[in-house]
């Protein structure tokens, strides 16, 4: 075909000079890789993100005792969360769905025969199974029974159970927490490491009730966990419960708060971090470069049309037409934004790897970048492409001739 | 076959026109070998770009083996050149880059039916006119003689019917000027019309013909009764070194 011809003439005079063609092409090369680099970063970090407030719980409001901004496990010895809390909420805020209080008690000391280790017990209610969407994978649950009788009867975590009981089936089988024995009744599923780093598993359930009067004697929660019906609410909600906590604690801001919200929104947030600015800048510097880019390339294309005007000349007096010149120009401009895109490409997915690998941030490599950088540079290409086109293709073979 | 009736040339910059052609009229008949003389500023580069169709005229008739030149677009005009004219210019306008096989190539690029043995018909036209052995070369690395026989090739690639020669011996040394004139004279032989621009009479007797521009008008159209034969010439000339 005549236009895969000319095409060719285009793409051939890339070879003639090899650091022009280089400098034509290195905002194209600049911009395409730090696109590659947002995009991969982007979606890591999105993907964490969604890791993490998924661990959480979507629909997660956490109320903890002590104050502090931002998500940390509940502090101990904070007695102000109160069981009159949790009812005051429960029947003041709509739109909750579920209420989920426990009182939590660290490096519990753990002994079944002479294996002895430590882990975190967890004084919940029967609910908890569902406002954590953590399951048990055999026995039984803490139920209402258990409740109501201060049952001595607990779950464990799958670290626990293998600590004290190897391979073995801990079902049914005593421990001994404290100095009080309880009956294993249920195995939970495994969850592995939370985002803070801690294991979830070093854990052991026993009902609320039995926790606060017969174990650990208190008469207050370490952290209420609350489940909104929509996730739209999140942020109110979380509000409504601030104020409720502020009238019944008899704070008022600035004071500081003897307890602390967070919700799944300021998860996502904090996890985000400052990944947003990055993305920022980068995005900036990207559109930045293929602009700058652009401009450099269109240049360069223009002095080059005046330096071969007799190349043009010729062609035309051999039978080129104009819109074959002005194609061999556009496909020389073209195919440089492409191998700068190509270039690019490369050179952002080797610096997303380096990122990842050596500033442990998430980066995520997919094709998604390599279409929009296709885009990109094409765009680039014909914005910056044509006017040197044109300018080549409207001389008159008569004056570039002589 | 090339008519031309009162052509009319006018250039005009701004407010100042300058009428270059005033009225030329002459015919060409197919296979003929005509050398277009005048000294410069008699409008005959102005005449060689308009029957080469570089250029349109600003009055009077051009009719190019049948064809109305002066109605035709630029696409048209292009496509013209393309397949009825092969040019051959003083300064060779050879592409730098590419290989004399490449060159010859060129004008194939802008056929409308690219021959699939494009290869084969520019090595034939390179041998035609002696370049068998020069086929890779780059132009830097060819004789003036040399590079102007490798755009004699490529006006010939397409198989044209007129050969458009501008001053074809004016950068040349005697011997290669001969060399070329040879080739015309070859070409002429085969039926093919030769138009040679120059300013030079020992060149333009050459031809069969000269037609002689002077202040934009045709001043005299006379027949050569014998032409030079660059043949005998080159043998002369080649004598002539023996002596020294």
């Amino acid at each position: 075909m005549r236009s895969s011809r000319i095409v060719k003439e285009g793409v051939q005079s890339l070879g003639a000079n090899k650091l022009r063609t280089f400098f034509m092409m290195a905002g194209t090369i600049v911009g395409i890789a730090a696109l590659t680099v947002i995009m991969a970063m982007g979606k890591g970090t999105e993907q964490s993100v969604m890791k993490k407030v998924n661990s959480f719980g979507i629909k997660a409001i956490m109320v903890t005792a002590g104050g502090g901004k931002g998500f940390s496990p509940p502090q101990e010895g904070i007695t102000t969360l109160r069981l009159e809390d949790l009812e005051a909420v429960r029947n003041q805020v709509q739109g909750i769905e579920m209420l989920s209080p426990g009182v939590i008690k660290r490096g519990s000391s753990i002994k079944v025969g002479t294996a002895q280790t430590q882990a975190t017990v967890f004084a919940v209610e029967p609910d908890w199974y569902d406002a954590w969407e953590w399951q048990i994978t055999s026995g039984d649950p803490i139920n209402a029974e258990d409740m109501s009788t201060m049952a001595r009867t607990c779950n464990l975590g799958t670290t626990l159970s293998r600590t004290l009981f190897g391979d073995a089936d801990p079902i049914s089988e005593y421990i001994q927490i404290g100095t009080t024995r309880f009956l294993v009744k249920g195995l939970l599923e495994s969850r592995g490491t939370s985002p803070s780093g801690g294991d979830m598993d070093n854990r052991v359930l026993i009902p609320l009730t039995t926790g606060m009067r017969r174990l650990l004697n208190v008469d207050y929660l370490s952290y209420i966990r609350v489940k909104v019906k929509d996730t739209k609410n999140l942020v109110a909600i979380g509000d409504e419960i601030r104020k409720i906590l502020h009238e019944r604690h008899h704070i008022t801001p600035p004071q500081e708060d003897d307890f602390a919200i967070v919700t799944a929104a300021d998860i996502a947030k904090a996890a985000r971090g400052i990944s947003g600015t990055l993305s920022i800048l980068l995005i900036a510097l990207a559109g930045l470069s293929l602009i700058v880019g652009g401009i450099v390339l269109m240049n360069i294309l223009l002095i080059s049309v005046s330096e071969r005007v007799k190349e043009i000349g010729l062609r035309r007096a051999l039978g080129a037409t104009q819109s074959d010149i002005f194609m061999q120009f556009l496909a020389e401009s073209l195919a440089i934004t492409l191998l700068g895109m190509l270039f690019g490409c490369l050179v952002g997915w080797g610096a997303s790897l380096l990122i990842g690998m050596f500033a442990k941030a998430p980066v995520i490599i997919s094709w998604e970048p390599f279409a929009l950088a296709v885009v990109f540079s094409l765009m680039v290409g014909l914005f910056f492409g044509i006017q040197p086109a044109r300018r080549a293709a409207r001389l008159k073979p008569v004056e570039t001739l002589q | 076959m090339i008519e031309i009736k009162n052509l009319e040339k006018t250039y005009s910059s701004g407010a100042v026109a300058t009428q270059v052609l005033m009225g030329v009229s002459f015919k060409i008949e197919a296979g003929e070998y005509v050398a277009i003389m005048g000294t410069s500023g008699t409008g005959k580069s102005t005449l060689m770009n308009i029957i080469g169709c570089l250029d349109k005229p600003t009055g009077g008739h051009y009719t190019l083996n049948g064809t109305e030149v002066e109605s035709l677009d630029d696409d048209a005009l292009s496509h013209l050149r393309n397949h009825e004219i092969g040019f051959v210019f003083q300064q060779f306008h050879l592409l730098a880059r590419a290989s004399a096989l490449k060159n010859v190539m060129l004008p194939l690029i802008y056929t409308d039916e690219y021959p699939e043995d494009a290869e084969e018909r520019a090595r034939q036209v390179l041998s035609s006119v002696g370049l068998s052995d020069r086929i890779g070369y780059k132009p830097n690395e060819l004789s003036g003689g040399q590079q102007q026989r490798v755009a004699i090739a490529r006006a010939l690639v397409t198989n044209p019917s007129i050969i458009l020669a501008d001053e074809p011996t004016g950068n040349l040394d005697r011997k290669s000027g001969l060399e070329v004139l040879s080739i015309f004279r070859h070409l002429n032989g085969e039926g093919r019309t030769i138009i040679m621009v120059t300013h030079d009479e020992a060149t333009a007797g050459h031809a069969n013909r000269i037609i002689q521009l002077k202040d934009g008008r045709v001043a005299s159209d006379q027949r050569v009764s014998e032409p030079q034969d660059p043949q005998k010439e080159l043998e002369a000339l080649k004598a002539g070194e023996d002596v020294r």
